[in-house]
């Protein structure tokens, strides 16, 4: 007598979907009405938002432009995330493979291309997973939070990154603190210019379901998720914990400073201070909507990278603050917790007591 | 009469589970009432009813005969019940003086000198000492810790003190202070519940006994009327069977496992100590103890996530490595916090167990297809109520998330199989059939080491028994098997 409901993948698809979706449609329904509020008008701001974002061919291909970061971080803190281990220093990742990038890419102008790409993204990873690895180290050896170590790897990083482009990586004339540019050998391979399109975000695409393959289908990505769901008993089933911490927070650290190295060596070719407009830290924002599934990752970064886009465009045409754009990314973390907040599971809970009581199953 | 308590018909259910049966129950002023009973036999919820903190399903309370609103801790503490909880409620990151301020001091605003104040004044009538002065509760001993509860507890002016098992984390060396302090309440004319198991403390301290089993009242009487061998006898039930079955059983196989004075201390404390065991293929040895005296942590050792800090174990005559230890598997006695991870599909918690883990995957790969061919098998030859191995764990009851636990047991195909509270919380069939899969293990050759707080479990499965007390084995003869010496080999009165 199976009672209990078993959860096909169709059930799948569509409550992981549904959610997310729900959360963006209250939350934009709540953003419509403080534009009303405001005097302005919230039908025409939401048509120059989407005309921002995908009005035409440049458009589009610049949210996709904007969303290949948000997917390479994205994917770490959702690796990270997985395994409970609060990565909060994506940015910080990001920032270190942007800057070792850098640093190895300008020497490489005498290169064949195809290896000069290679080491560039390389140094980007390695330096990423570094960091990353370094504060689950801390975590795995003296208990150091995470939450914390990656929060002030952060601020290492940015003030790191000033030193650099103040410093030894400055431009030849020391007119700016920027780096000199990327040599033509080490910047990735570009296609359909105008547009900024580029082989990072096939990169970033492919990385996507090579994560999920990592975390659903091997060993390792088991261990880190039996972790991250109950660490009494993975350490009691001989889960090396430690070792798992190390690896997964090197691994997530890894895809951030990838993203770092992907952005400079295909997008701004240099560096500078303000490099990254706060991706690791929309990334926690990406991967939260993504529900930490890394395939989902994906259309969570497009949303968040429309809405950066398409921020741009509603203050141009209708007057209105790009703020209101972030108010509205919060807005659909926000109802999307509170899809999950205990008040509501209890209540859910509640419904699924009663239908076992109906079907009459033993309560052994 | 003032001050009386009274408890009338109280009957509670936890699903199918009876907790409590019909108990009648009364604490007058001026005594001290021992509540006894095994694990599991009903006394911490009959005082979490009195407290508040349950409601009867029927039944009702009375304090000076007039009713008291069940199933409110506010109504209980208000009419003057006050409870000091089995592992003390304390705020390790706030000061003595703050944890005390968090009782029924009476004063409007948190003013904690006066508080401490208070405090001073009232250990100083009842005869004992709390450094008041510590910051954290770091550097507080579990004695002091204890002290302070009760005096947190006593600060509301209560008429009824109810102790759940207050003397579990005691040192000896504190007990008889400890008990001194009881007898001082009394005499102040407070009634005193003390739940407990140890019999030796009851028959020191108590005025009335009331004896718990499985629910229902089995005897009231006086230390006067009785004998510590009578109290553990109604403990256990009585009837007990006479010898266990596997004694006279023959073909015994060769020595499995053997811990040799092995030894381990946590922090300083010493938990486990001079271990010594043999375990022969075919044989259950059950090892009967309260919990809290080491099992845990033997669970551990053989699980490998401990390592002991003397002695050294041997699986299968060859010293135990890493690949010896996957030899052993293990049943945890908390199947949803260790046992199961209840977020994960059923497949998934199967692939926990670390030789199963190492046979299902291939190249770092977890061989799918083949774990879900299995766990389908499991499913079907353990009778798991689940719709496929798709399902989360936390969709199975109770009973089948044990079955589930044994399944995974015997799957890794084990030459020792190690289960703490095999059958705890389970209902009389599926506790059965947990039961037969553990013995039809151990007929085909399986060494088992069952440890249990249930006596009911060690006599039914166990061919030899032993019992485990503040960290130290105790192998009980055969013939030494009486339900008396038992019971008093548990509550640490002898040996």
């Amino acid at each position: 007598m199976p009672t209990a409901t078993s959860s096909g993948s169709r059930g799948n698809i569509v409550a992981a979907l549904g959610k997310p979706l729900g959360a963006l449609a209250i939350a934009l329904g709540i953003v419509a009405l403080a534009l009303a509020v405001l005097g302005a008008n919230p039908a025409a701001t939401f048509a120059a938002l989407l005309s921002g974002a995908f009005g035409n061919w440049l458009a589009a291909t610049d949210t996709l432009v904007k969303a290949t970061p948000l997917v390479f971080t994205g994917l770490a803190v959702s690796a990270a995330f997985s395994g409970a281990l609060w990565n909060i220093g994506a940015e910080g990742q990001l920032l270190f493979g942007a800057l070792a990038a850098a640093a190895c890419g300008v020497h490489l102008a005498q290169w064949p291309r195809p290896p000069a790409i290679a080491v560039v993204l390389g140094a980007g990873t390695a330096a990423g997973a570094v960091a990353g690895a370094l504060c689950g180290w801390l975590r795995a050896r003296f208990a150091v939070s995470e939450i914390i170590s990656t929060i002030m790897l952060n601020f290492i990083a940015v003030q790191a990154l000033s030193w650099a482009v103040h410093g030894p990586l400055m431009e030849p004339s020391r007119a700016y603190p920027v780096s000199q540019a990327l040599p033509p050998a080490a910047c990735l391979y570009r296609f359909l210019p105008p547009s900024r399109l580029n082989a990072g975000m096939i990169a970033a695409l492919a990385l996507a379901p090579a994560c999920y393959v990592w975390l659903f289908y091997t060993n390792a990505g088991f261990e880190l998720r039996a972790l991250g769901k109950n660490p009494r008993a993975a350490a009691f089933f001989g889960v090396p914990v430690g070792r798992v911490a190390v690896f997964a927070m090197g691994l997530s650290g890894a895809m951030a400073g990838l993203g770092g190295a992907v952005q400079l060596s295909a997008i701004s070719h240099r560096l500078f201070e303000r490099f990254s407009p706060g991706w690791g830290y929309e990334a926690i924002a990406v991967a939260l909507v993504a529900r930490l599934n890394p395939l989902a990752v994906v259309p969570s970064a497009l949303l968040f990278g429309a809405l950066d886009n398409g921020a741009q465009a509603i203050q141009r045409a209708q007057g209105v603050s790009p703020v209101l754009v972030q108010a509205a990314q919060g807005l659909v973390i926000f109802v999307l917790l509170a899809f999950d907040t205990p008040v509501l599971a209890s209540w859910r809970r509640r419904g699924a007591v009663r239908e076992d009581l109906a079907s009459g199953r033993a309560d052994a | 009469m003032q001050g009386l308590l009274e408890a009338i018909a109280i009957s509670k259910r936890f699903g199918a589970t009876v907790a409590l049966d019909a108990v009648d129950f009364s604490a007058r002023p001026g005594e001290i009432h021992a509540l006894l009973g095994e694990n599991g036999a009903g006394k911490t919820t009959l005082m979490n009813v009195i407290a508040g903190h349950l409601r009867p399903d029927r039944g009702a309370i009375r304090l000076d005969g007039a009713a008291l609103k069940t199933g409110s801790a506010q109504a209980a503490l208000h009419a003057g019940i006050a409870t000091v909880h089995q592992s003390p409620m304390l705020f390790e990151r706030l000061s003595v003086v703050e944890n005390l301020a968090l009782g029924g001091f009476g004063t409007t605003r948190l003013a904690l000198r006066e508080v401490a104040q208070q405090s001073a004044a009232m250990a100083a009538r009842l005869g004992f000492t709390l450094r008041l002065d510590q910051q954290t509760l770091d550097a507080v001993s579990i004695a002091e810790r204890m002290r302070l509860e009760i005096l947190r507890a006593l600060s509301f002016g209560p008429r009824v003190l109810i102790l759940d098992e207050p003397t579990g984390l005691l040192a000896p060396a504190e007990l008889s202070g400890f008990l001194d302090l009881l007898r001082a309440l009394r005499d102040r004319g407070r009634s005193v519940i003390l739940i407990t198991h140890k019999l030796a403390e009851a028959m020191a301290v108590a005025d009335r006994i009331t004896m718990l089993r499985a629910g229902r009242v089995v005897a009231q009487t006086t230390p006067s009327q009785t004998s510590a061998e009578e109290l553990a006898a109604l403990m256990v039930g009585g009837a007990l069977p006479a010898a266990a079955r596997g004694d006279t059983r023959d073909g015994r196989g060769d020595e499995v496992l053997r811990l040799a004075e092995v030894g381990l201390e946590v922090g300083g404390r010493t938990v486990l100590e001079g271990i010594s065991l043999r375990l022969r293929a075919g044989e259950i040895l059950a090892v009967a103890g309260v919990d809290g005296n080491g099992q845990h942590e033997l669970t551990e050792i053989l699980a490998a996530v401990r390592h002991p800090s003397r002695g050294h174990l041997l699986i299968e005559g060859r010293p135990a490595d890493a690949a010896q230890m996957r030899r052993i598997a293990v049943i945890p006695q908390s199947r949803d916090h260790e046992g199961l991870i209840l977020d994960l599909e059923l497949w998934e918690n199967l692939l926990l167990a670390p030789s199963l883990r190492r046979r299902l995957r291939w190249a770092g790969m977890q061989r799918r297809a083949a774990a879900m061919a299995l766990c389908r098998q499991v499913i079907e030859r353990f009778a798991i109520l689940a719709a496929g191995p798709r399902q989360k764990a936390a969709a199975l009851s109770g009973g089948h998330r044990q079955r589930l636990m044994v399944a995974r047991a015997l799957e890794s195909r084990p030459a020792v199989l190690v289960a703490y509270d095999l059958t705890r919380g389970l209902d009389v069939r599926a506790a059965a059939d947990v039961a037969r899969m553990v013995r039809e293990f151990a007929a085909q050759g399986g060494a088992v080491l069952l440890m249990s707080t249930d006596l009911d479990e060690i006599f039914e499965l166990g061919d030899r028994m032993a019992i485990i007390s503040r960290g130290r084995l105790l192998e009980v003869a055969p013939h030494d098997r009486s339900a008396e010496r038992v019971g008093l080999l548990m509550a640490g009165a002898v040996g």
